[in-house]
């Protein structure tokens, strides 16, 4: 390998990372984001977004959360990029303050996408059926856990 | 697949990579002054107001149109933020990591030290880090357990830096009705949670595996022990 021939400029460096970037935001973020402000307005008209605060609030209450932060953490299970969007129409909407987003962003992201990654990374690496509901388990506990401490932290 | 060929000497100037990538995204410098040239926040900047009428996203909208114009202010800060974790990458941050983790994975992870490459492609591509667990696991590299432990880390959080930094970064451009900052953490204190944590789900794993073989050596040693009296 001749490195001194193939060295890249620098800028051309930040610029392919933009454009990683932007392929991302257009692939995966843009789309997911808008799905989840489509399910919140669902929630919102039809009432169940109150439901879930109702039902969830003294759960989510033991990490200073109010109980509609619960959507937030069953749309990150599906999509990491939409729990993003489902926490900040909930802030724009006045649900959630910065300290919640502040609480919920690095459980988002611990117990995000598990739904799909069970068969990208468990599949994959062939984990044995019976350990699984054990790694939804502990997904599930690191980001209670998660909560804990940025509730403690913020 | 082999991991010696990439087994090259980390320079110094890796560390001072990693150094500022740490210190960049950590909040620790955000200022207007000129420091805060090496602040993510600070050099991600903000969008302009419209006289009083706050930013083009402008207010009370909702559904799939107001979910596009958000997700669109989102752009421009995963561009930056990728293109920033490419620069640092260019100059070995990742192979620091690498080359540092190797050392410490034996007593943090209870995985072999050859499970560093794997360990840092999975922060960036889940399926990056379980196809490479997986060639460990049928080379012999790592047994059948340590694979579960290493799973577990990889499961929780996957590919945290990327999906990180292409959504949960975002949060932290939102603003108040004042126009401060709304999120009160710092992205820095948001990753290095996520890393710990990362890091005691897998001892979970880990330690409850060990705990299960031991119950079960005792079954069968308690069966051998009545078979024998």
């Amino acid at each position: 390998m001749s490195e001194a021939a193939k060295k890249p400029m620098i800028t051309d460096v930040f610029v392919a990372g933009a454009r990683k970037g932007w392929n991302i935001a257009v692939s995966s973020t843009i789309p997911n984001v808008m799905m989840a402000f489509v399910i919140i307005k669902g929630l919102v008209i039809t009432g169940a977004l109150g439901m879930i605060g109702q039902v969830f609030a003294p759960v989510m209450a033991l990490v200073g959360l109010p109980g509609e932060a619960a959507a937030v953490l069953m749309g990150a299970m599906m999509s990491m990029g939409g729990a993003v969007g489902v926490a900040v129409g909930l802030f724009d909407s006045g649900a959630l303050t910065g300290d919640h987003l502040a609480i919920l962003a690095p459980a988002i992201y611990l117990m995000g996408s598990i739904v799909q990654y069970a068969g990208r990374i468990l599949g994959v690496v062939g984990t044995e059926a019976g350990k699984i509901p054990v790694m939804f388990g502990i997904c599930i506990l690191n980001a209670f856990l998660a909560m804990f401490i940025m509730n403690i932290l913020v | 697949m082999s991991n010696d060929a990439k087994e090259n000497k980390v320079t110094l100037g890796n560390l001072i990579a990693l150094g500022f990538a740490i210190v960049f995204f950590s909040g620790l410098l955000k200022s207007n002054e000129w420091w805060g040239l090496f602040d993510f926040t600070t050099l991600n900047g903000a969008f302009g107001r419209i006289g009083d009428l706050g930013s083009f996203r402008g207010s009370g909208g909702g559904g799939a149109r107001d979910g596009f114009i958000f997700a669109f202010t989102l752009v421009p800060t995963v561009m930056f933020a990728m293109a920033m974790i490419e620069v640092l990458e260019h100059f070995g941050a990742l192979d620091a990591a690498r080359k540092l983790l190797s050392y410490v994975l034996r007593p943090v992870l209870g995985v072999p030290g050859e499970s560093a490459l794997a360990l840092i492609a999975s922060l960036q591509s889940t399926d990056a880090g379980s196809s490479i667990t997986r060639g460990l696991l049928d080379e012999g590299k790592i047994t059948k357990d340590e694979s579960d432990t290493f799973t577990m880390f990889q499961f929780s959080g996957g590919a945290m830096l990327v999906n990180f930094f292409s959504s949960g970064a975002v949060l932290f451009t939102l603003t108040n009705a004042d126009g401060s900052p709304a999120v009160t953490a710092s992205i820095g204190l948001c990753v290095a949670v996520m890393f710990i944590m990362k890091i005691v789900g897998a001892n979970l794993m880990r330690f409850g595996l060990r705990f299960s073989a031991k119950k079960k050596g005792d079954v069968v040693e308690s069966k051998a022990a009545a078979a024998r009296g």
